[in-house]
């Protein structure tokens, strides 16, 4: 039995049922905070949890919050959209305070989900977890040709890339022609 | 929705790390910026390729380029100078505006940029059909090689050398970008056939010395014992031997602890007499003469000496040859001569 688990069970109820002395049990009741996406559901995850996320870790073991500061501020990552954010959410809960097993087959297999997925473990720092995206992702691809991987991962050729942004400089020279004769049209 | 492309670059770094080699040189060609970021990583995050052995064939109208990876499968990648071509499994490319051993120099350097084992063997085979050496431009892959490999700061990794050319530079040039270090076994063959051929350039190179196996067929001028004694399995030929030089390698022979065998192929030998005196005439026979002497550092094993001659179509030779044997082979009535020579 570990002391996590004690921790998450004593964190539920008011008081933790008459426990063993043991050494390892930590008596102090374990910590919890908010955080949110960009559709602004707020989840509540406990520290143990997050401690996954370097970046969250950091954060909060400087604030010192109560339960009740931390309820009231909760962490906005308005960079996540609300469904990833909750599967990181689950990540993290899964894995709290437990070893990482070498595989992890529960993610997301649509791509645009795992992109999504990925950047939002980067920013938040999940070392195993980032791990983890980035094998699949090479997954994705293996024993592929080029134009395959380009179809798969969606990659535009360098003709098109040209291309695009041949259309785009166009835009951004007529825009700044626009501002020009704009501006010069206000010297006057 | 997030694109690939958009990622940063530690999680690019880390999708190449989980990739192997052939997707990595996939992902390369899927566009301009995924090859800028693969050429710019450090080699230490590429994966490893893996290959066990590479040989390298080059005439006057192909390269071909053959490498076992560690499923033991061949992969041959075949360059046409006529038709500036590439081909690899059924694919052919042609290369109208480039020089097809630059193409081919450019295909090896990047598939070497991501070895990291060492090579089981590295077979060279370079050959020319116009024996001119001016003019052959077939002894410029040995130099460009080179030249890559100076760019690149680093040399290949091997167990064994093997090199089939027409003339000792070719061989120099080709030591200069494989690791000593590595080095276990070098095989050593020259077109010209039974040319005399000077080593005193090859004895010099650190690839020699550290080797400790060795096998020419030319045939060496001015051979120096001292220069071949260190080898612990060794097939060489040259003209003539001294008893006394015989002598010498039968006592650095019997000192070695890891000595295995050594054939020397010689035009003419003239000194039985003397090396009779030297070791023991009482095993002296007509055409075949063998000794034993005992290895100085274990009862358990015996170097068997033989002369005998070789009667091939056109010559007559002798072939020295030193075996280390366990001493159950050897019969209870046979004299085993202390390794001092008693």
């Amino acid at each position: 039995m570990s002391s996590t688990e004690q921790g998450t069970s004593s964190a539920a109820p008011a008081e933790p049922t008459t426990a063993p002395e043991s050494a390892a049990a930590p008596e102090v009741p374990e910590s919890f905070y908010y955080v949110h996406g960009k559709d602004k559901v707020v989840h509540k995850v406990s520290a143990g949890a997050l401690q996954h996320s370097a970046l969250i870790h950091g954060m909060i073991s400087n604030l010192g919050y109560t339960e009740e500061q931390a309820k009231a501020n909760p962490f906005p990552f308005e960079n996540i959209d609300g469904d990833i954010l909750q599967m990181v959410v689950d990540w993290c809960n899964q894995h709290k305070g437990k070893p990482t097993p070498p595989e992890d087959t529960n993610l997301p297999k649509q791509k645009e989900k795992l992109f999504d997925l990925v950047l939002a473990v980067n920013y938040l720092e999940i070392k195993e977890l980032l791990t983890y995206c980035c094998k699949q992702v090479a997954m994705m691809v293996k024993g592929k040709s080029p134009e395959e991987i380009r179809e798969i991962w969606m990659i535009p050729t360098d003709a098109e890339d040209e291309a695009a942004e041949k259309e785009a400089k166009k835009r951004a020279g007529k825009e700044a022609a626009g501002e020009t004769a704009a501006a010069a049209g206000d010297a006057k | 929705m997030a694109s690939i492309v958009e990622m940063p670059e530690l999680v690019l770094e880390k999708v190449i790390g989980f990739s192997d080699f052939k997707a990595v040189l996939s992902l390369r060609q899927v566009c301009r910026d995924f090859r800028n970021f693969i050429d710019d990583l450090n080699d230490s995050k590429l994966p490893d390729s893996k290959f066990q052995e590479v040989k390298i064939t080059s005439g006057d109208k192909r390269i071909e380029f053959e490498l076992v990876d560690s499923d033991n499968f061949s992969n041959r990648i075949l360059f046409s100078k006529a038709e500036r071509s590439r081909r690899f499994y059924g694919n052919t490319e042609v290369f109208e505006n480039s020089n097809i051993m630059d193409v081919a120099v450019r295909d090896l350097e990047m598939i070497l940029k991501f070895q990291k084992t060492i090579l089981k063997q590295l077979r060279f085979e370079i050959s020319s059909s116009c024996q001119h050496y001016n003019d052959s431009s077939v002894n410029a892959l040995p130099i460009k090689l080179s030249n890559m490999f100076k760019k690149l700061n680093r040399k290949i990794k091997t167990k064994v050398l093997i090199i089939l050319a027409d003339y000792p530079s070719e061989v120099m040039s080709i030591f200069d970008f494989v690791d000593p270090d590595t080095l276990k076994t070098l095989g050593f063959t020259l077109w010209g056939g039974y040319l005399e051929t000077e080593i005193d350039e090859f004895v010099k190179t650190e690839h020699w010395k550290k080797a400790d196996g060795m096998s020419s067929d030319f045939i060496v001028l001015n051979l120096n014992v001292e220069d071949i004694c260190h080898f612990s399995s060794c097939s060489i030929r040259t003209n003539s031997i001294t008893a006394q030089e015989l002598d010498f390698l039968r006592k650095t022979y019997t000192s070695s602890s890891n000595y295995k065998n050594s054939s020397i192929h010689l035009r003419s030998f003239n000194e039985i007499e003397e090396l009779g005196n030297l070791w023991d005439p009482t095993d002296f026979f007509d055409s075949e003469s063998s000794w034993l002497f005992r290895m100085k550092n274990s009862d358990e094993r015996i170097l068997h000496i033989e002369i005998h001659e070789d009667h091939s179509a056109h010559s007559t030779r002798k072939i020295v040859d030193f075996v280390e044997i366990p001493s159950s082979w050897v019969s209870p009535e046979a004299i085993i001569h202390d390794y001092n020579g008693n």
